[in-house]
């Protein structure tokens, strides 16, 4: 199947939904979407005094955002960002299609890409979780590692320029692909190079030697060159600053836990789920395919979570910092070349049954996320947040800063409209106010989830509202109206019938503007603000205009048979 | 207009030099009312006039009368009349006589027969609002309905007067006026009941309890404090505790339910005043 | 290699055990009195209400509609918006078939974390420690509603656009600080005082105070926050408490209160009476002030919150506490509160006041 019609499947089963704009309300698609704003307004200053009354956009990977940034100039930021998510979604498949490439014959391949867009897990990724980011990474991943593959088996030099233009367009994507998703990949690609060395028509033999020098090369250009890139961002990411962690279902011990079961592994594995026990047979039966195995068997075993202790082991500190679904995202990503085998296998077998049968699952496997999405929306209830943000942009109310208390992923959309400033912030930017540093970093709008470190948090932040001109605090849930009352706010007004409440404090002075913490210097400004965009245009461009040659497998080709006609029994004589 | 401004100014600092004798400005003008300056010499001639929140410009033949309307000279000040080819004279304008009283009062309410408590300010303005600078009589009057109200004149400096009265002892709307002539300016300022003065209460059993009630709550004036004031009753019996209840006053007293230990000390006060004591028995 | 996926598949259930395992140890059994008293908090804490009640003796003469209700709460109050953060439990005394524990109970409540300590009785029913759970005291019959009467201010606002000059809107009620106090408390400054409302209607009021050095320079900034009761009444009295944290008093030359006070709308009810208020040891051997808290009218108290003023001898305040009640007070039923009392202050303390503020779900 070529190319193009792999990239138009795409767009034809994504494209209807991210018209519809369904991940503009996911939990992580408006934060997405606000740090985008910044960026379209002041694309080498990082300093955004929206969140935490002033905090550095460095503390977040830029890559997505600024291309949903510079799309914003011909379209909403909302419409640009559902045009990179289809943007990653293409590539994804075609990535899927490069790395199952690597593994198994081109028709194999062909499935493989079109089974990662029916991806439950996918589809939980942008429809619920509006993750961006990370989808986009592990599609540069994905090619990126292909090149891997190529320059350490082949040592062909525009090999490496790609996959280190597209492994670092990965890494400025999303640091955690960056971290795990890239070493998921590229560890079974460099050891399948070592196992292809000598397979090609060339009569060079090359030493294994030589192919994992060439791969540490690559790999350390990478990891310095990123390093470099997002220096800003690992000095924050790395600092011992506390995070109270967030109660989430992916880290729960799934056998436990059903709800939590069916949301982070049933759903997003899908079907691939009745192809277990293939996967373990077939992924270890050829030698070969024994790396793309290990790889998946990892990914799988930290996607569950809670339910093993490796994921706590292995992650250490970061354990909880971010939810384990991508880990089966990248798990279903990897199992997609024996997966691909398996449908080639089933279709030459059983014909137009095992398309059928094979149609039904990919489309049950996509469409029940979706059907999950509507029936758990990220934002129970959801209101209108323009007429707060009106309140926020008239007379002078943004000269005080304000606090939503319950709006959940609304938050980031009534931050991207308001011009005022909130001391408030996504979790995934993290910057601890030092009221709050001895219980650790919370997102206000949910602390009652945090338990009493949440709440105590908030107290803390409450305690000072004069010294943040913390005037305005928006209730959307009554749970926070006692504390509020008791400390001295007010009710005034009252939205959306009731649904959303303002709360306000008589002697809060304006806000005094906080000074940039850590301000970064021009260099670094400069290679935050181009190198990503660079490293993926440039990336991109090398990819249309030098394609690679189509690896041809060494396989048998089946002697045509010269009868077609039934064989007829005939006595001996 | 910074540039129109100086322009303007250049050409009447030569027109006033040169032909300053062309105009006679009046003398005794009066904003609000209107004025003309006679002007000599022939031809045809430009004449300009600026002044507070006046500017304009009229063409003319020389030798005839300008008139300028009430209009022209709404505002008190130093106006300047100058001529393109003649002469600047300045004069000026003077408010008028007063028309209107801006009136300022405060507090809007305040506790009864405390001395000093309320003050008023008054500027006396004409009726286009030029503040009257020379002295005028304003009657101060601060008094309640059915008692005779406290008058006193007083002389305004630089077109302000103002006075600091003490609340009277009746609680109720004061109506506090301030006077010039015929025109004159009202406020309201409420007086309320003060401390409450000889707090009292009395005791009665019921049953397991006791029936705490005060006499009615009145100020050192006599006015009964308003209700939903806080009057707090306690119990005091030694070891065994002590129960207190900070009661509403409802129509003119307080009541309280407070268990009944024989032997307690009751006492009753409001805010920092405190009442009488009772020495509980046991309802005996 | 078909042993190789058997390896891996054993290898992933050995796994899945061992994590199981380890979040099971949290769901322990009942097998010794201390187990038995863990395993029933953490059907508490995930609110699995018929395995909590499941724990407990049957006989104890306890309805399982009141026993949810003394744990999970009722009428709105802080327990409905509380969750049971973290337990820690203590054996007092043990013998055969009977144990007595104590448990120190962490809330995490909608105004903050909420300490707890309860004692628990525990008996071996048949291998199974069973908790005798002491049902909440019975009040005199149902709560008895009465018509509520009371006076309710209303703030009506001046248009502002045709009004003449000087002419104003209802002032601010008169505050007036009575008292206030210094002192240097766990390595910080903490502001102390009461506030009175002098005017005859009531406000709501903040105290801010500025901490400043030998040269009149700002050291810090604190409010009152929650140690204040805002809304005053007509000639209420409330004390307040401000806490500067990491402060020395050595270092502050003076103190800057200032008090906001505006005019609020309010209702004169409910009427809170303070009973059988006496200080105590509880315990653990900590001063607390105990006593009960009745609702003398017609109206439901969601959350009272308890504020307590403590004095010496010369009448001076010399600390000030406050506590949340978990229970809602219904009309004439009494409610029991404690608040701590600062151990190192118990023989100074020659009186005390205590100041009930509340919030009520439906007030505006």
């Amino acid at each position: 199947m070529p190319l193009a019609a792999i990239a138009l499947l795409a767009l034809a089963v994504h494209g209807p939904l991210l018209l519809m704009q369904l991940p503009a309300v996911s939990t992580g698609g408006s934060a997405q979407i606000f740090l985008a704003q910044h960026y379209s307004q002041s694309w080498f200053n990082p300093w955004n005094e929206k969140w935490f009354a002033g905090f550095s956009q460095t503390s977040y990977p830029p890559l997505t955002q600024q291309w949903v940034a510079l799309i914003s100039r011909v379209m909403s930021l909302t419409a640009a960002y559902m045009v990179v998510q289809l943007f990653a979604v293409i590539l994804l498949a075609l990535g899927a299609f490069r790395f199952a490439r690597l593994w198994v014959d081109e028709r194999s391949a062909s499935f493989a890409a079109i089974g990662s867009i029916f991806l439950g897990s996918l589809s939980m990724l942008v429809y619920q979780s509006g993750q961006l980011p990370a989808t986009a990474a592990t599609a540069l991943a994905l090619h990126g590692v292909s090149y891997l593959y190529g320059w350490s088996r082949s040592a062909k030099v525009l090999s490496l320029i790609k996959g280190f233009l597209l492994l670092i367009a990965a890494a400025t994507a999303d640091h955690v692909t960056a971290l795990f998703g890239i070493i998921l990949f590229a560890i079974p690609a460099v050891v399948l190079a070592i196992t292809d060395r000598n397979d090609s028509e060339s009569s060079e033999r090359t030493s294994s030697a030589a192919v994992l020098i060439r791969a540490a090369v690559m790999v350390g250009l990478v990891a310095i060159s990123a390093t470099i890139v997002l220096a800003p961002f690992w000095s924050s990411f790395l600092s011992p600053q506390q995070q109270i962690p967030l109660p989430d279902g992916s880290r729960d011990n799934l056998l436990l836990n059903f709800s939590s079961a069916v949301r982070y592994w049933l759903i997003p594995m899908g079907a691939i789920v009745l192809a277990l026990p293939y996967l373990f047979i077939s992924g270890l039966a050829e030698r070969r395919l024994r790396p793309l195995f290990f790889a998946f068997y990892v990914a799988m075993v930290l996607g569950l979570g809670g339910t093993t202790p490796v994921a706590r082991v292995v992650l250490g500190r970061f354990y909880e910092s971010f939810s384990m679904d991508r880990f089966t995202f990248w798990a279903t990503l990897l199992a997609l070349p024996l997966l691909g085998e398996l449908a080639t296998r089933l279709i030459e077998r059983y014909s137009v049954k095992a398309t059928i049968a094979l149609a039904v699952a990919a489309v049950l496997t996509f469409s029940i996320p979706l059907a999950y999405v509507t029936a758990h929306p990220p934002s129970t209830n959801p209101f209108r947040t323009e007429p707060i943000a009106n309140f926020l942009n008239r007379d002078n109310h943004d000269r005080f800063r304000y606090l939503t208390l319950g709006f959940g992923s609304q938050f980031a959309e009534l931050a991207t409209r308001a011009n005022a400033s909130t001391v408030d912030g996504d979790p995934s930017v993290a910057r601890v106010l030092p009221e709050v540093a001895g219980f650790g970093a919370a997102h206000f709008d949910m602390a009652r989830n945090y338990g009493s470190a949440g709440m105590e948090s908030l107290r803390a932040v409450l305690k000072h509202a004069s010294q943040y001109g913390l005037k305005f605090i928006f209730v959307r849930d009554r749970y926070y109206e006692p504390l509020l009352a008791f400390a001295g706010w007010r009710q005034i007004e009252s939205y959306e019938n009731g649904n959303v409440t303002l709360w306000s404090k008589e002697d809060v002075p304006p806000l005094k503007k906080i000074e940039p913490v850590n301000p970064i210097s021009w260099f670094e400004r400069m290679t935050w603000g181009l190198v990503p965009m660079l490293c993926s245009i440039l990336a991109i461009t090398l990819m249309i205009f030098f394609p690679e040659r189509r690896r041809v497998m060494a396989e048998p080709i089946p002697f045509p048979s010269a009868e077609t006609q039934a064989h007829r029994m005939q006595e001996a004589r | 207009m910074k540039i129109l401004g100086l322009f303007l100014a250049i050409i009447l600092t030569f027109a006033s030099a040169a032909f300053a004798q062309d105009l006679q400005v009046p003398q005794n003008a009066v904003a609000g009312e209107g004025a003309s300056i006679s002007t000599s010499g022939s031809g045809s001639a430009t004449f300009y006039l600026t002044g507070p929140g006046t500017s304009l410009k009229r063409d003319f033949k020389r030798g005839e009368t300008i008139s300028l309307s009430a209009d022209d000279l709404a505002y008190a000040g130093r106006y300047t009349a100058a001529l393109d080819g003649g002469g600047a004279q300045s004069f000026f304008v003077t408010a008028a006589k007063p028309a209107k009283l801006n009136f300022m009062a405060r507090p809007s309410r305040v506790p009864v027969a405390h001395p000093d408590v309320i003050s008023g300010v008054v500027f006396v303005l004409d009726r286009n609002d030029n503040l009257i600078t020379t002295p005028t009589t304003v009657n101060f009057q601060l008094g309640i309905a059915g008692s005779a109200p406290t008058t006193r004149p007083l002389q305004s400096k630089n077109g302000i007067a103002w006075i600091k009265a003490g609340s009277g002892n009746r609680e109720g709307a004061a109506q506090f006026t301030a006077s010039v002539g015929d025109i004159s300016a009202k406020r309201v300022v409420q007086q309320v009941a003060s401390d409450p003065c000889n707090l009292r209460m009395k005791a009665q059993a019921d049953g397991k309890n006791i029936q705490l009630q005060t006499e009615p709550i009145k100020d050192c004036s006599g006015n009964a404090v308003p209700d939903g004031t806080i009057v707090t009753f306690s119990e005091s019996a030694g070891g065994r505790g002590r129960s207190t209840v900070d009661a509403r006053v409802k129509h003119g007293v307080a009541r309280a339910t407070l268990p009944s230990v024989p032997g307690a000390t009751l006492t009753v006060a409001s805010g920092v005043v405190l009442g009488n004591e009772i020495r509980w028995s046991g309802g005996q | 290699m078909r042993l190789g996926s058997i390896v891996m598949i054993v290898l992933l259930l050995v796994l899945i055990g061992a994590g199981t395992v380890q979040t099971k140890s949290l769901h322990i059994s009942a097998n010794t009195p201390e187990t038995a008293l863990q395993s029933f908090f953490a059907q508490v804490k995930a609110k699995h209400w018929d395995d909590a009640f499941a724990m407990v003796q049957p006989g104890s003469g306890v309805e399982k509609e009141s026993f949810i209700k003394d744990l999970g709460g009722n009428n709105e109050s802080l327990k409905t918006i509380s969750a049971l953060q973290d337990v820690k439990t203590k054996i007092l005394r043990e013998s055969g078939n009977e144990s007595d524990l104590r448990a120190d109970l962490q809330w995490s409540t909608a105004v903050g974390a909420l300490h707890e300590s309860r004692d628990f009785k525990l008996v071996n029913d048949e291998g199974q420690w069973k908790i005798v759970w002491t049902p909440p005291a019975k009040n005199d019959g149902p709560p008895k509603p009465l018509p509520t009467t009371y006076l309710r201010w209303d703030v009506v606002q001046r248009g502002s656009s045709r009004d003449e000059w000087g002419v104003q809107n209802v002032e601010p009620p008169r505050m007036r600080i009575i008292s206030m106090n210094a002192i240097e408390y766990q390595g910080g400054v903490t502001i102390l005082g009461e506030v009175v409302n002098e005017d005859t209607v009531p406000g709501f009021v903040t105290i801010n105070a500025i901490l400043l050095d030998k040269d009149g320079n700002s050291i810090a900034e604190e409010s009152s926050f929650d140690k204040i009761s805002h809304t005053l009444l007509p000639k209420e009295i409330s004390p307040f408490r401000v806490d500067f944290a990491n402060r020395k008093l050595a270092d502050v030359k003076s103190v800057r209160i200032s008090p906001t006070n505006i005019l609020v709308p309010a209702a004169a009810d409910p009427v809170v009476g303070v009973f059988n208020q006496r200080i105590e040891k509880d315990p653990n051997g900590k001063s607390i002030l105990r006593g009960e808290l009745v609702t003398q009218g017609g109206q439901t108290v969601n959350i009272p919150h308890v504020l307590a003023t403590f004095y010496d001898q010369s009448g001076k305040v010399i600390w000030v506490s406050d506590g949340y009640v978990d229970k809602a007070l219904l009309p004439q039923q009494a409610v029991p509160f404690a608040v701590d009392l600062r151990d190192d202050l118990a023989g100074q303390v020659q009186n005390y006041r205590i100041t009930v503020n509340y919030y009520n779900s439906n007030r505006s």
